[in-house]
């Protein structure tokens, strides 16, 4: 039969009843009772029964559709067992109060590296198993004890030649040369993958750049090439405000998303839009399991094997632009669209990959003096 | 005198409305204070950290300086308007009026996206000037403080007018007629006898439109570039990024109590109550 209880609904009612529980207000037994109340508890003993779906969490809009059609559409075909994707957005704090109510509605999430080692302490997810999921699928960075990578995305180099009257800036010190490249950039209103870009632009390798930001000294310095761009800077707060600023031509350059990038590239006039992933900073999406989730954890661990498939990965980069996490997947990536693969080899040697523990450190800090650099 | 009788009945009569100020205003802001002297833990350690941080001081100096801006140029503005609007021919006041009125019933964010497409670089304003010669590479509307200003005198622009408005068709023309009569110049008329009587228009219109910039949100959030970074948009961002409930709530407070502090500051000067709730006499 098909279920058509909203979802979506139904999370954020257990997230607030398990809220209310935490704090007491709620007893374990009037939880259970409130939630059979509102119909829910029915759905949560899958697990009693074999597998008949599987419930994949994302953060919605276009890139839950990709996930319905690319891997949702093609488990069904293979498996039989449906697959619901539910665009409520999995957050950590979302995943924990779940798992800590007991009512876990989620088999598989798609999460990130930072909030993956959070919930890995907390004992909120379950240990993936490599002997279903395939490492050598996975590049390596991307590969944890309670989660691992599904996708990839970058931090990138992104100019308008038009604008810049044809030169495009090679590096993160082009970027910096107002001289030689006039015109506004765009920098993300966080701190995540911005530090990076402004420590290279002082010519520090990329190699070194967490190390050089490990000391306070090497933050001062990266916050300080801020300060003195600043004049040319207009922030992006959402991948959509970085994707306007470049179509209504308000900036000639920018560090975004490469998937936003992949969309501006078919979006802008032609000549009008160039990227180089040379000093980006790449990232993988995180797939984690809920601890206690209703398919079983060998449910999830199949549907996460299946989604190594390179021909899948491909397709989903051709859809939108998320890089193949399979390293067996870049030759299969058609001629034209490699330049902006962000897991090809060629782009893969000129990045970093994102460092969530220099994150999970050293991120507070470092956005209040990046706020202060940028209005005072 | 009032009999007992009839001050039941006034009391029965705005009990409704306290009741709704009490329960959706008073209860929220005090669970507001108490968040703020709560979170992450008990004591003023929020009030302390916003206190040092320059990126606070920063922009509350922002959000003061815009709003002072916004409000000379609405209240100069809002003045020339008012006095047109009472002074025109009367078949033409009321279509006057409803232009005024007009910008009320469209969304503030309609507004302010209304502006980005005309002050862009590749917008409305910068084509057009570039189409009839007069710059060559388009200039910087924007994603800085001057587009901040220009929209925010555009949507605070009804709440100058229409104080002053009140103020001004409740002014008898004999006076000036008077001046005019015993020899004055227009002009001495106009500066000595007329604008006097407007001077209740003006502090409220002041007052409204500096207290109302104070909060603002939607349009520096939208056209500041992120770079005019005013006060509500900085709570916002402790909130939403950070979950730093604590801090957003303390700065919050602040925010209320500068508030406060200028009220308070401008009664000194005038009189706060024949400004705000006689202003039409």
């Amino acid at each position: 039969m098909h279920d058509t209880s909203d979802r979506a609904l139904k999370a954020d009612l257990i997230e607030i009843a398990a809220h209310r529980t935490k704090q007491g207000i709620l007893s374990r037994r009037g939880f259970l009772t409130a939630l059979g109340a509102l119909g829910i508890l029915p759905i949560l003993d899958g697990k009693a029964l074999a597998a008949k779906e599987i419930v994949v969490v994302n953060w919605g809009g276009r890139a839950s559709e990709v996930l319905q059609e690319v891997l949702g559409d093609t488990y069904k075909a293979a498996t039989g067992i449906d697959v619901v994707i539910d665009g409520s957005g999995p957050s950590a704090g979302k995943i924990r109060a779940m798992v800590e109510s007991g009512a876990v509605v989620w088999d598989i999430c798609d999460s990130g590296a930072g909030s993956a080692i959070i919930l890995t302490q907390a004992g909120m997810i379950e240990p993936i198993n490599y002997d279903i999921v395939d490492k050598s699928k996975v590049l390596e960075d991307a590969i944890y004890s309670h989660g691992v990578g599904n996708y990839t995305y970058s931090y990138v180099l992104a100019s308008n030649p038009k604008l810049l009257g044809g030169n495009t800036p090679k590096n993160w010190v082009d970027v910096w040369n107002v001289k030689d490249f006039p015109g506004m950039r765009t920098f993300r209103k966080s701190v995540r993958g911005m530090l990076e870009s402004a420590t290279m632009a002082q010519g520090v390798a990329p190699g070194d750049v967490y190390e050089v930001l490990g000391t306070q000294d090497g933050i001062n310095a990266a916050i300080d090439k801020f300060r003195q761009l600043r004049d040319n800077i207009i922030v992006w707060g959402s991948g959509s405000e970085s994707q306007n600023l470049f179509l209504q031509e308000e900036v000639a350059i920018g560090n975004i998303w490469s998937t936003r990038a992949f969309v501006l590239k078919d979006d802008m006039p032609e000549g009008s839009f160039d990227v180089t992933f040379e000093g980006g900073v790449i990232a993988p999406g995180i797939w984690v399991v809920p601890k206690g989730n209703p398919a079983g954890a060998d449910e999830a661990m199949k549907f996460i094997a299946h989604g190594q498939d390179p021909k899948l990965q491909v397709k989903w980069l051709e859809m939108i632009g998320s890089g193949p996490i399979s390293p067996e997947a870049a030759p299969l990536v058609p001629e034209e669209l490699k330049k902006w693969n962000p897991s090809d080899p060629e782009n893969l040697a000129k990045q970093i990959f994102y460092n969530d523990v220099w994150y999970g450190a050293n991120q507070t800090a470092a956005e209040e003096l990046y706020v202060d650099a940028l209005i005072n | 005198m009032i009999s007992r009788r009839s001050h039941l009945t006034y009391w029965m009569l705005i009990a409704p409305a306290l009741f709704v100020m009490v329960v959706f205003y008073i209860w929220p802001l005090l669970n507001i204070f108490l968040i703020s002297v709560n979170e992450p833990a008990t004591g003023f350690d929020n009030y302390i950290r916003a206190a040092e941080s320059s990126a606070v001081r920063t922009s509350f100096v922002i959000t003061f300086r815009v709003a002072v801006e916004t409000t000379l140029f609405c209240v100069v503005l809002g003045y020339i308007v008012a006095y047109g609007v009472t002074h025109a021919a009367p078949g033409i006041r009321p279509l006057m009026l409803a232009l005024v009125l007009l910008p009320f019933w469209v969304s503030v964010l309609i507004r302010s996206f209304s502006w980005i497409v005309l002050l862009g670089r590749s917008g409305v304003v910068n084509d057009t000037l570039k189409d009839i010669g007069l710059i060559s590479s388009p200039l910087r509307l924007m994603h800085n403080e001057l587009g901040v200003i220009i929209a925010m005198v555009h949507v605070m622009l009804p709440f100058a007018v229409l104080p002053m408005l009140a103020n001004m068709r409740g002014i008898d023309r004999s006076y000036v007629d008077a001046a005019r009569g015993l020899g004055a110049s227009e002009w001495t008329a106009f500066w000595q006898v007329y604008v006097p009587q407007t001077k209740p228009g003006i502090f409220s219109a002041t007052l409204l439109v500096f207290v109302l910039s104070l909060g603002f949100f939607i349009t520096p959030a939208l056209l500041g570039g992120g770079r005019v970074l005013m006060i509500s948009q900085y709570i916002t961002y402790q909130i939403q990024e950070f979950l730093n409930w604590g801090l957003g709530s303390a700065l919050s407070v602040v925010l209320l109590i500068a508030t406060a502090l200028v009220l308070v500051g401008a009664a000194r000067f005038v009189n706060l109550k024949a400004t705000l709730l006689e202003r039409s006499k």
